[in-house]
């Protein structure tokens, strides 16, 4: 499929070629644009369009570039017809699931199979469904040419579909491209058409391709169907997912809507093309974006209203009282409102009042309200850049930061969000059912031959033995069900203990007795870790930022081991500049906690001995190990973070082992502004970890593994092409007798892939160190996942790790076995974890500099966790 | 007329709007005018008609009938309700469907309605279909109000590009007279008035070609017919119903009940933290004045008023917050949608933790805050 048919995927980037989008907020968030000069009324702004268009028309969010800095030529005005059959929506066609890139292929230790042995057997199913197609199946993809040459699409539509007798009923066209479950006689057929005017139009129909049921375009035309079906069933469309809007959850104490949806995707997998079908959530506000600003405006008052208006407001999506699109606030437009004008495509200026009102009988109360910008990246129809949106008619979806941060509004949604195996596999059964029992839905499958498998599948993945954990001397077994060594390693000494001589304890007058009780707690824990601890250098400070960072700038001393600050208020500035100042400026390990947490007598202990443990592997110690094989081995984790509140950084974390067994790294990140490649600064990480590693162990390790998270979907490509060989290439320059074995895997996290074990005739989430590298991996790759964590509640999340590059020689059984491991080695939680640790640490430490610090911290820190 | 002179003037004609919107803002006239609460397009296409009249806030049914399913399918999900319609229900109810048909079958689905529009449609119908019509619509259907629209052949010489008729599934065009008769008798034989005008002005000096597009409106000039003179008219249905639609309307008890607890327990929560945090931060809110807008703060000035009964104080007892039903009741977004106290309890009961005299709103607040 040439051209424009496709799924629907991100827009592609602009400018850098940036490879990767950090998990932790896929938000972009920005400050307000502050035009350059106020902009001209009676110009600018564009209503959104009607609403002729079926589908909505969301962005992705988390999008940088978005804005254009220009501020646009004039108005344009709307129209927007965008029924391209065949295009989902969406513009340009993106590779979404990254069909294109085959990376198996060159690795020849993995040709013959790619799967591991250890472990007992356990028996698996899936959200995956069989893909049943006629056995002849095929895809006929024509070319549509007109003569004389057709403009609008619509009416290239109507002209060929004037011929349905010859073309069939079914068919998909995009516009030039028309695809048929069926083969034409001719292979060039012509066809005689008449247009309204009277204009004879001769179109002929050219066969291109035939396309097997395994080719790239036909999958992205599976996704295209099937999303047709979800449609049919009445589902709405919002961003990329389908809903159902009947049976909403209502959460009225937080104003919230939670949709139940499902998200799709058709791939070829392993042996078959299958379904993924998983459960969606939306969560949308029973409020509009007015009353929304209302209420901040009540919280806030007057002084900090329009800022606080930009930061929760800017980069979330909304949805509008009078189409079905989705629309991404880029800016708020302070002087305007309502009653200003915007031109129309015919030249004439009119209100937005007014254009509502006629339009759609809409009519505005408010007519102080500001206007909200949105800018269209693509075209639609005729519109592109900015189209102002009422507040009044819009509301928002998805959570804004603030409310992420809202425990209780977390808890009141999980109850609802968070479905338990059973619930989940039976969500998805009904989504099958509804297909099954939907005639229409029926009709079209059979038009185009297909048919789906209505069980899930069914298989056998493998769960590998627990790790032991030891910890100086001793060693210890985790129990496999909670993944948890907690009360395991209570008693223990670490295997490191770094003593705490010298240290500042700064704390507010008001915290006084919360200081002693926190101090009194951490010398009853921290003999029984080896940890010595000195009385610290007590100083009190008012409750201002400017207090706390004179303190800092008098007291600390070239003896001083870590700084520990009590803060009475989760408020994000004083944290901030205390670690701004802590990590460049005077570079010395801190510990920032609220005076709250310390508050309750019943878990001060259980508080303690994890500061102690933070402190300890701030301060250069190490807690625990796990037996790793191989020798001479250098681990990476690089994980990134998208910084959009000052400016549009990219931050990326990059952590590299020093020791043999694993226990002590080394960190630095890339702060790569606009228009920088952010592999560069990788490359330069990477020389001087290696650096690092031979002046600690005397040599240059013997092979190296990367595991790289923050890749988005459709970005493998860039990675294989460009990373690695940097990664190559940097490794060449250390000497030109230097050759490592380099194996580099993309670790996903968010994948539509679901396991559930069937254990005594119900399905429970896998144990931890299940292992699937069969049936729901791709051809293509080196791939497998695996579900490390445990979850207290809802479904386990396996990981996706797909290696990409592996020179190593290892067994697939042993990369996996390896990977297992490293997800028990993160040392702010003694259990395994989602990822291996050097990734969760590089995500730390890049959501660190991207929240608080915003540029590289001071490299004397670089051998330390500083920023657990 | 001079050939030259018509050839130049044929590239000219434009209208502005197009032709099709001119027939569209001419129906939607005619519906803020009568304000029908039931109307009909026959012949609806791609429905654009209807998805304009859904915007119409006094139609609450709203039907098209097409003789091609296929060309209604494409886009009738377009009718469908939009999210927002789910997550603000409005107060009147919707809805939409579609069947399937032809013009010259009756079908009970098509009685009882205000306005039945007919526009661009009598010109497809084949003859014995055309002879037909009339009874279904004006006999059967008797709608108050028919509009019928039709192009007027003596345009034509105007339209470039136009050999015999303006599309090629015409079956034919009529000049003004041969609308008119036609008009005027099948207004005379099912007791209507006709009254006819057009849109598509022609230019100046051309006057006598008449509108581009002719219409007829048709209105009944007897009174409403009874339950008891539509039971007379036994028909099957033969129509198909491609698409329905029910929009959400807090009509249905199940969209107010919903909406009233999502409104009272938001007040409640609202009440509650001020409630709560009065003690703490008092000093902080004083000066809140608003340039912003006056009307923003209107629910803290309102709560100041509130004091006033001692029964509406919302109260603090142990771990518990009370806040009486009553308060709840007199805030005005709770008022409007419930109208009486007795429906506010009724369709609150069970949902939300009262109380034990079943007079206050009752949350607890042990475990709150608790975490983080």
């Amino acid at each position: 499929m040439t051209g424009r048919a496709r799924a629907r995927g991100r827009p592609p980037r602009q400018g850098s070629a940036l490879p990767a989008v950090g998990d932790a907020p896929l938000r972009g968030r920005r400050q307000p644009q502050q035009p350059q000069q106020p902009p001209q009324p009676q110009q600018l702004h564009v209503p959104p369009p009607q609403s002729e268009e079926p589908g909505g028309h969301g962005r992705l969010r988390g999008f940088e570039s978005v804005l254009q800095e220009r501020r646009p030529e004039g108005l344009q005005v709307s129209s927007g017809l965008q029924d391209l059959s065949l295009r989902d929506r969406g513009g340009r066609r993106r590779d979404f699931h990254d069909l294109g890139v085959n990376t198996r292929q060159a690795m020849v230790h993995v040709q013959e199979s790619k799967t591991g042995f250890s472990g007992r057997m356990i028996k698996l199913t899936t959200n995956h469904f069989r893909l049943t197609s006629r056995p002849q199946w095929a895809l006929y993809q024509y070319h549509v040419g007109y003569s004389p040459e057709m403009e609008a699409r619509r009416l290239r539509s109507a002209l060929l579909f004037q011929h349905e007798e010859h073309i069939g009923k079914t068919h998909a066209f995009d516009g030039s491209i028309l695809f048929l479950p069926k083969k034409l006689e001719n292979k060039v057929t012509e066809l005689f058409s008449r247009t309204r005017n009277g204009e004879d139009v001769k179109i002929t129909v050219t066969l291109t391709n035939e396309l097997p049921p395994t080719s790239p375009t036909c999958l992205q035309f599976y996704n295209i169907i099937f999303r047709r079906l979800l449609k049919m069933l009445n589902l709405q469309q919002i961003g990329r997912n389908y809903y159902n809007p009947s049976d909403p959850v209502s959460i009225p104490n937080h104003r919230l809507m939670v949709w139940l949806g499902f998200t799709s995707s058709i791939l070829q997998y392993e042996e078959n093309i299958m379904l993924c079908a998983d459960v969606s959530h939306k969560v949308l506000r029973g409020e509009t974006v007015l009353d929304t600003m209302h209420s901040l405006h009540s919280q806030v008052g007057e002084e900090r209203f329009r800022d606080t208006c930009a930061k929760e407001l800017i980069g979330l999506i909304v949805l509008t009282k009078y189409n079905n699109r989705t629309y991404r606030i880029d800016d708020i437009d302070w002087d305007n409102n309502p009653k200003g004008t915007f031109r129309k495509s015919d030249g004439s200026e009119m209100s937005f009042v007014e254009y509502y009102k006629k339009q759609y009988n809409i009519e505005i109360s408010d007519w102080m309200q500001p206007v909200l910008i949105s800018q269209m990246k693509r075209k639609r129809g005729n519109i592109q850049g900015p189209v102002a949106l009422i507040p009044e008619l819009c509301s928002l979806t998805g959570l804004t930061d603030k409310m992420r941060n809202d425990f209780n509004m977390m808890k009141d949604l999980a109850i609802h969000t968070r479905l338990p195996p059973e619930q989940r596999q039976r969500e998805i059964g009904r989504l099958l059912n509804y297909i099954q029992k939907d005639d229409n839905v029926q009709k079209e499958l059979r038009n185009w031959g297909l048919s789906f498998d209505y069980k899930s599948v069914s298989f056998t993945g493998r769960v590998v033995q627990g790790e032991k954990i030891f910890q100086s001397g001793n060693m210890f077994d985790y129990n496999p069900q909670f993944a948890d060594w907690t009360k395991e390693m209570r008693g223990v000494p670490l295997i490191r203990a770094v003593p705490v001589d010298s240290w500042l304890l700064i704390y507010t007058r008001r915290n006084y007795d919360v200081a002693n009780t926190l101090l009194q707690s951490l010398f009853k824990v921290t003999p029984s870790m080896g940890i010595r601890m000195n009385k610290p250098n007590m100083i009190e400070v008012d409750d201002r930022t400017e207090a706390y960072l004179r303190v800092l700038q008098q007291r600390i001393t070239p003896d001083t081991n870590i700084v520990f600050c009590i803060l009475s208020s989760s408020r994000k500035d004083k944290y901030d500049a205390i670690k701004k100042y802590l990590c460049t400026d005077c570079p010395i390990p801190s510990q920032c906690v609220l005076a709250r947490t310390l508050s309750k007598p019943q878990t001060i202990m259980t508080v303690a001995t994890k500061i102690a443990l933070q402190m300890n592997c701030k301060m250069g110690g190490e807690l625990w190990s796990v037996e790793i094989p191989l020798k001479q081995v250098m681990i990476v984790g690089i994980d990134c973070y998208h910084d959009t509140v000052s400016g549009k950084q990219s931050i990326a974390g990059f952590v590299a082992s020093l020791n043999q067994t694993v226990t002590r790294w080394f960190s630095r990140c890339v702060v790569q502004s606009r228009g920088q490649e952010l592999v560069d600064g990788i490359k330069a990480c990477l020389q001087t970890a290696l650096r690092n590693w031979s002046k600690w162990n005397k040599c240059l390790p013997s092979r190296i593994f990367v595991y790289r998270d923050g890749v988005g979907d459709g970005q493998l490509n860039t990675l294989v092409n460009y990373e690695v060989p940097q990664f190559l290439d940097c490794l060449k320059s250390i000497g030109t007798d230097y050759s490592p074995r380099l194996t580099v895997i993309v670790v996903k996290k968010r994948v539509g892939a679901r396991f559930f074990a069937d254990i005594g005739g119900g399905l429970k989430n896998p144990p931890p160190g299940t292992v699937v590298d069969t049936v729901v991996t791709r051809p293509e790759w080196y791939d497998f996942f695996i579900v490390s964590q445990t979850v207290k509640n809802g479904c386990v999340a396996p990981t996706h790790y797909n290696v990409i590059y592996d020179t190593s020689q290892l067994k697939p059984d042993h990369v996996q076995r390896l990977t297992y491991k490293l997800c028990h080695m993160y040392y702010n939680w003694s259990g395994i974890i989602r990822v291996p640790a050097p990734c969760q640490y590089a995500h730390k430490l890049a959501f660190l500099v991207g929240q608080s610090i915003h540029r590289e911290p001071n490299l004397m820190l670089s051998d330390r966790l500083y920023y657990l | 007329m001079d050939k030259n002179f018509q050839e130049e003037f044929t590239q000219i004609i434009k209208f502005k709007p197009p032709l099709y919107k001119q027939r569209h803002q001419f129906v939607k006239d005619l519906v803020e005018k009568y304000k029908p609460k039931k109307v009909a397009d026959l012949g609806c296409a791609d429905c654009s008609l209807l998805r304009m009249l859904k915007f119409c806030s006094c139609i609450e049914v709203l039907a098209g009938l097409d003789i091609c399913a296929n060309v209604m399918k494409e886009k009738m999900h377009t009718l469908s309700p939009l999210p927002l319609d789910y997550l603000q229900p409005s107060e009147r109810s919707l809805t939409v469907t579609l069947h399937h048909g032809s013009v010259a079958h009756k079908d009970p689905c098509m009685l009882g309605f205000d306005l039945v529009t007919c526009i661009e449609l009598i010109e497809h119908l084949e003859e014995p279909e055309l002879k037909k019509f009339p009874e279904v619509v004006f006999g059967f259907m008797a709608p108050s109000i028919v509009v019928i629209s039709t192009p007027n052949s003596e345009f034509n010489p105007l339209l470039p590009g136009v050999m015999l008729y303006r599309h090629p599934d015409h079956k034919f065009e009529w000049n003004q007279a041969q609308f008119q008769s036609w008009a005027l008798e099948t207004a005379r034989c099912y007791d209507y008035s006709v009254e006819f005008t057009g849109v598509g002005h022609p230019p100046t000096g051309m006057e006598k070609a008449g509108f581009c597009t002719q219409i007829g409106v048709f209105i009944r000039k007897y009174p409403q017919t009874g339950a008891s003179v539509q039971s007379e008219k036994p028909t099957e249905a033969v129509y198909e119903t491609v698409f329905k639609a029910v929009y959400p309307s807090l009509k249905d008890e199940k969209y107010l009940q919903n909406a009233v607890i999502g409104e009272v327990i938001f007040t409640a929560q609202i009440i509650k933290h001020r409630l709560m945090s009065k003690h703490e931060e008092y000093g902080d809110d004083p000066e809140r004045k608003s340039k912003f807008q006056p009307s923003m703060d209107c629910f803290s000035d309102y709560l100041g008023k509130l004091v006033v009964e001692k029964n509406m104080e919302p109260f603090v007892s142990g771990n518990e917050v009370y806040i009486p039903l009553a308060t709840i009741f007199s805030f005005p977004k709770v008022n409007r949608l419930c109208g009486t106290f007795e429906k506010l309890c009724k369709l609150i009961a069970g949902k939300v933790t009262l109380s034990s005299d079943g007079s206050a709103i009752m949350f607890n607040i042990e475990h709150e805050n608790e975490e983080n």
